[in-house]
């Protein structure tokens, strides 16, 4: 049960809303009647404002698009063609280097292969390889053929 | 998420009160006309891909925000803290009886069309809308987005970054305020 001063209070409640709506009302209509200028303005400003969110979605979309469209999915390297020159030019350096250390095995392979042979011959030799120190043998060999 | 015509329809539902609502508080219709647009926009760039039932709070909060930025770039906000302190001060209207103005501007008859009835509506319209901007500005803001805003007590207190007590409390002295300042002038809205 509502005593007095409760009824008293939702009264008042009830009439502040409704008073509250009718000047939100009387405020709308005045708002309606505004200068055709400032109409104007804001129609322009909201115009942007679509336009704005227009172009962020079209961007949106064709960035998704791009990455979705590059060749096989696959990332590139970088996006600038610059990284692809600087590593092109380094090429015929690399190949230089590589060539050098080829020609390095050949010739360590080489050495090996001659080093080998004299092995070979000395110890397929009938004279015995200790005879090459021995003083006489070497004088021996020092003396012209007679 | 809202497409572009009802973005935009939104927008024009809403631009007026929105240019109205700011220009009572800069005072200055240029400058609420560039604090609306760029609210238009930072609505439009950042939240366009919300549900449209969603946009009417981001867009007065928005709003909210972009005014309080130009009071800070005015370097005016020192005033409107005064303005503020407006809300605690006097109350010598202890012998105004609220009820009373109310009930007696609840019985008027706004419906009447004849041209002289018209001038005076559109000179009431001019004296209302004159009284609200005199309201102090949290008064104001809270009366605006409750009832011309539709939002709920809930909604301007996230807006107004204040609790829901507080936003009833400024309503209330705003109804009594313009209430006072209606029936001062025989004004029923």
């Amino acid at each position: 049960m509502i005593g007095t001063s409760g009824k008293r209070r939702v009264d008042l409640d009830a009439l502040q809303a409704r008073f509250s709506l009718r000047v939100a009302s009387r405020l709308t209509e005045q708002a309606g009647s505004l200068p055709h200028d400032l109409g104007e303005r804001l129609r322009v400003a909201r115009e942007q404002a679509v336009h704005r969110a227009r172009e962020l979605r079209r961007a949106e979309a064709s960035s998704t698009v791009s990455v979705l469209g590059s060749p096989g999915g696959v990332a590139t390297l970088g996006s600038s063609p610059s990284a692809w020159v600087r590593l092109a030019s380094l090429m015929p350096l690399m190949v230089l280097v590589l060539g050098l250390v080829l020609i390095q095995h050949l010739h360590d392979r080489a050495e090996i292969h001659a080093a080998a042979d004299v092995d070979a011959a000395l110890l397929a030799d009938d004279l015995p390889p200790e005879a090459y120190g021995d003083p006489g043998f070497v004088e021996f060999l020092r003396q012209p053929e007679q | 998420m809202a497409n572009d015509k009802e973005l935009s329809d939104f927008l024009k539902s809403a631009e007026r009160r929105a240019f109205k609502r700011t220009a009572f508080a800069v005072r200055d219709d240029d400058a609420a006309l560039d604090i609306v647009q760029e609210a238009m926009i930072r609505l439009a760039e950042k939240y366009a891909d919300r549900p449209l039932a969603e946009l009417p709070l981001i867009f007065a909060r928005i709003l909210s925000n972009a005014t309080m930025d130009w009071f800070r770039r005015q370097k005016v906000r020192q005033a409107t803290m005064q303005n503020f302190s407006e809300l605690e001060s006097g109350s010598d209207d202890a012998d105004f009886d609220l009820l009373e103005a109310l009930e007696t501007a609840d019985g008027g008859n706004w419906d009447q069309q004849g041209p002289a009835e018209r001038l005076s509506r559109e000179q009431t319209l001019a004296l209302i809308e004159q009284e609200v901007s005199a309201l102090p500005a949290r008064q104001r803001e809270a009366f605006l987005l409750r009832y011309w805003e539709e939002l709920d007590t809930a909604e301007t207190a996230v807006v107004m970054g204040c609790s829901e007590g507080s936003v009833k409390t400024h309503c209330s002295r705003a109804v009594h305020a313009l209430a006072k300042a209606l029936s001062a002038k025989g004004l029923k809205p």
